[in-house]
């Protein structure tokens, strides 16, 4: 019997080709709402398992329950801790705030890759062409979106639920259902705002630094709420803030998915509607198309380095500030509760000896330096994108050297980085000193001084990685900086072994200003990246450009 | 052989091996200062990689490439100093608005001829005070071309130039080219588009499969083809199977159509003997010897 291949007349739309940007957007999001699928179910599994093996005998469940429950660090840092005597408090704890804060960054760099990054590459005026318009597309986009959120939920709940199953653990298949939910509330939240962000900016790094301005509002919000006795209400301020307040597994507030549900529709919604009143390629934030010349840093890599970084610099210092200043305004209320109690010994854990706010802000800034560490990841991505779009090879052709273009661009990257360093040490001191902690302006600055060398290191590993294998160069820096900060988060929990943080690049360095910085630590670090970055620069000689 | 002063370039078994593909193979080529010269090929014939050679951007397999008698690799800054560039992809950076590029490609060049970009701004039409990312693919293609331009680099290498232009700014693209030529610049020409290599070219190379198949005047190279004859006689057609060097025959009653490769007498000989009515002679196009070089068969009867 004769197969026809091809209809040879045009039947007019299909639904197939309505919803071509819905399945493509699914598509591209597969594999990682697999992978953060697992890693959240994961993470769920180790808290249970941990805890379980950790804290057996129900003495030693109260007495955790009884230290860290009122401990205002620890409820700044991850959330309040509640019902910490049962393996779902314990649970719910420990997996809530790391799998929130992932789940948003993932939601928010995710979806304005697929959506602006997209445009900006110019692939979304094929996708438009066919039959759609730009508002149907956005909607199908975030179709796509919600298939791989749902993807994301029910991966985790098959986990949550499977480990619920323990006769140790005991969580119900509503509760794990509830669980999930609350844990992929916070990517569903940033899945929209990275999309309403893509509507208003015209690049996509813009978008991506719009939506993390809010998650570091959100975040900040969050965390003076739960610190600050008083100020709880800022909590319902933040859209973490109502992540948090589902307490899955303790203390179940479903209505605390009315304002997610309402701000997701309402970006969602918001992002739609822009969408339909913007050209392809535009934006509603439109930048001016024209405007006078600034030729004042445009004389070689360097300068073009810095003028093309000048607002990730310029975001990353707002957003460290600001963050260093939030911590410094409860570091006092925080710490106070942190003297005798087994806080403290997790704080030793963490290199952060003492009591006090010292010692609490020893903890944050370890968390500063992951912070400028990431900084490092996404400064050096723009070089690679650099090299990768062909855009290198303008500056290559002419008198610059691969070595100048190389170290210019290191250069400007480390510079952003101390720059972020010193305004997380400054903000710190500025936030300390209104709520009266005692911390001087020189031990604050140090504090952020000695944040600079891991965050030069994980530079290392990236230009390494950029003369070997430019292409992983990105993946390579993220893997050393996700290894270090998860390895920072367990090992610091769990007592027994400290091979984890062993392992993890920011346990070398001395957690100021608990402690007093150590330089030659310091100093070592900064040394081998310095040697990561020659090697990487002799291979980068011996290479061809690589673009994409 | 040109002595190597006087060669802009000079390419010595030049090869690019990708894993099992050769994108280059064994290129010697010569390019004489103050010659433009036309680079043709299909798409993946080696084109780009060629030009990406000789600025050091990637390194060869084997061979050697120099420019103005400095070796390309060993350094390729003291190159670069003497050359100006017209990439294939108008890829720039899109904060930028077409002056501060314009600035920054001087800048890392070096010299600037300030009097004829701002001409140059003039005769191709761009808006520089736009951004980058405002720009249509011609206008970034126009910023590219200035850049190059402006910078009166004894050597133009340029690919795929007029990519994205208007035919009125690819008649600006010629005349530009022409000025080059007059000032002794030399212009290494990567094209498709074959009228325009044939408009401006003292010499064009031809790539295929990585290789060179075939290098020299545009005259010297209708040599090596067949010229087309159409002629109608007054008698009966002649037997013209004594003749040498034809070729594609076609008889239709008293008009005939057909190619000689070689001398063209014999054939005029025989068909005078019917008398001749009307006669064409022609010489192949730049288009018809490119698709004769990239026909299967004539490819093939050269390799062997």
């Amino acid at each position: 019997m004769a197969i026809a291949l091809a209809s040879p007349t045009v039947t007019g739309p299909t639904f197939l080709a309505r919803t071509v940007v819905a399945r493509r957007t699914a598509r591209r999001s597969l594999r990682s709402a697999v992978l953060w699928g697992y890693v959240f179910g994961i993470t769920v599994a180790s808290s249970a398992y941990s805890y379980t093996t950790i804290y057996k005998t129900a003495a030693e469940r109260q007495r955790l329950d009884a230290v860290f429950g009122a401990n205002r660090a620890v409820a700044a840092l991850f959330g309040p801790a509640v019902h910490l005597d049962t393996v779902p408090g314990f649970t719910a704890y420990k997996s809530s705030m790391a799998v929130m804060i992932i789940g948003a960054v993932w939601g928010l760099m995710h979806s304005t890759r697929l959506l602006r990054g997209e445009e900006d590459a110019g692939r979304w005026d094929l996708l438009v062409s066919g039959e759609t318009t730009l508002r149907q597309a956005v909607l199908q986009a975030l179709s796509g979106f919600a298939a791989a959120a749902a993807l994301v939920w029910a991966i985790t709940f098959v986990i949550t639920a499977a480990v619920g199953q323990a006769s140790s653990v005991r969580i119900s298949v509503s509760s794990s259902l509830y669980m999930s939910a609350a844990m992929v509330s916070s990517a569903v939240i940033f899945l929209a705002v990275g999309a309403l962000t893509s509507q208003l900016a015209a690049s996509r790094r813009r978008a991506s630094s719009y939506a993390g301005v809010v998650l570091g509002l959100s975040y900040g919000l969050r965390m003076v709420g739960d610190a600050v006795p008083g100020l709880h209400w800022l909590v319902w301020t933040s859209p973490l803030g109502w992540v948090e307040e589902l307490r899955p597994l303790t203390d179940p507030q479903p209505l605390a998915f009315l304002p997610i549900a309402a701000f997701t529709a309402a970006a969602g919604l918001a992002a739609i509607n822009f969408a339909g009143r913007r050209d392809v390629g535009g934006s509603v934030l439109g930048e001016r198309s024209s405007r006078e010349a600034h030729l004042g840093m445009l004389t070689g890599p360097f300068g073009l380095t810095f003028r093309l970084m000048r607002s990730s610099i310029i975001s990353w210092v707002v957003a460290v500030a600001i963050g260093g200043a939030l911590v410094g305004i409860t570091a006092q209320a925080a710490g106070s509760t942190v003297v005798g109690s087994s806080v403290e010994q997790v704080f030793t854990r963490l290199g952060a000896a003492g009591a006090g706010a010292r010692a609490f802000l020893g903890v944050i800034f370890v968390i500063l330096a992951m912070t400028v560490g990431f900084q490092a990841t996404t400064q050096l991505g723009l070089m690679r994108g650099d090299e990768a779009g062909g855009r290198a090879d303008h500056l290559l052709v002419g008198n610059v050297s691969r070595s100048r273009w190389f170290a210019g661009w290191l250069l400007a990257v480390a510079a952003s980085l101390l720059a972020s360093s010193i305004a997380a040490g400054l903000f710190t001191w500025v936030g300390a000193s209104l709520q009266g902690s005692g911390i001087g302006i020189w031990s604050s600055l140090a504090a952020g001084v000695n944040i600079f060398p891991p965050a030069l290191f994980i530079l290392g590993t990236g230009a390494l990685a950029i003369g070997f294998l430019p292409r992983f160069a990105v993946a390579v820096m993220y893997t050393v900086l996700g290894w270090s900060t998860l390895a920072e988060l367990v090992g610091g929990f769990v007592g027994e072994s400290h091979w984890a943080l062993d392992t993890s690049l920011f346990h070398q360095m001395a957690a100021a200003p608990a402690v007093a910085p150590n330089w030659q630590t310091s100093a070592v670090l900064a040394g081998l990246a310095i040697l990561m970055a020659i090697v990487g620069h002799q291979a980068l000689l011996r290479r061809d450009l690589q673009e994409e | 052989m040109s002595h190597q002063a006087d060669l802009a370039i000079r390419t010595q078994g030049l090869a690019k091996q990708y894993r099992d593909v050769g994108a280059l193979v064994d290129l010697d080529l010569e390019v004489t200062a103050g010659e433009v010269i036309g680079y043709l090929g299909p798409n993946g014939a080696g084109k780009t990689t060629t030009i990406r050679l000789l600025l050091g951007l990637i390194r060869p397999s084997a061979g050697r490439a120099q420019i103005f008698g400095v070796d390309c690799q060993r350094r390729p800054v003291e190159t670069h100093r003497r050359v100006a560039v017209v990439p294939g992809e108008a890829n720039l950076w899109p904060e930028l608005t077409g002056a501060e590029t314009l600035h920054l490609l001087g800048q890392v060049h070096g010299a600037v001829d300030v009097v004829y970009r701002d001409e140059l701004i003039d005769r191709f039409e761009l808006d520089p005070s736009k951004k980058v990312r405002t720009y249509s693919r011609g206008n970034r293609q126009k910023v590219l071309l200035i850049g190059a331009l402006m910078t009166r680099a004894d050597l133009l290498l340029m690919d795929e130039p007029t990519s994205g232009l208007d035919p009125l700014m690819e008649q600006a693209f010629r005349v530009s080219v022409g000025e080059a030529r007059e000032r002794g610049q030399t212009v290494f020409l990567s094209s498709h588009l074959l009228s325009e290599v044939e408009a401006l070219c003292n010499r064009v190379a031809i790539l295929r499969q990585g290789r060179l198949v075939e290098v020299g005047s545009l005259s010297e190279m209708r040599h090596l083809s067949a010229v087309t004859v159409e002629a109608t006689v007054a008698g009966a057609m002649p037997d013209l199977g004594g003749v040498a060097g034809l070729g594609g025959v076609a008889i239709q009653g008293k008009a005939l159509r057909c190619q000689v490769q070689g001398p063209i007498e014999p054939l005029l000989a025989v068909l005078m003997k019917s008398g001749v009515e009307s006669l064409l002679i022609r010489k192949p196009s730049l288009e018809e010897l490119f698709l004769a070089l990239y026909g299967q068969n004539s490819y093939h009867a050269r390799e062997r």
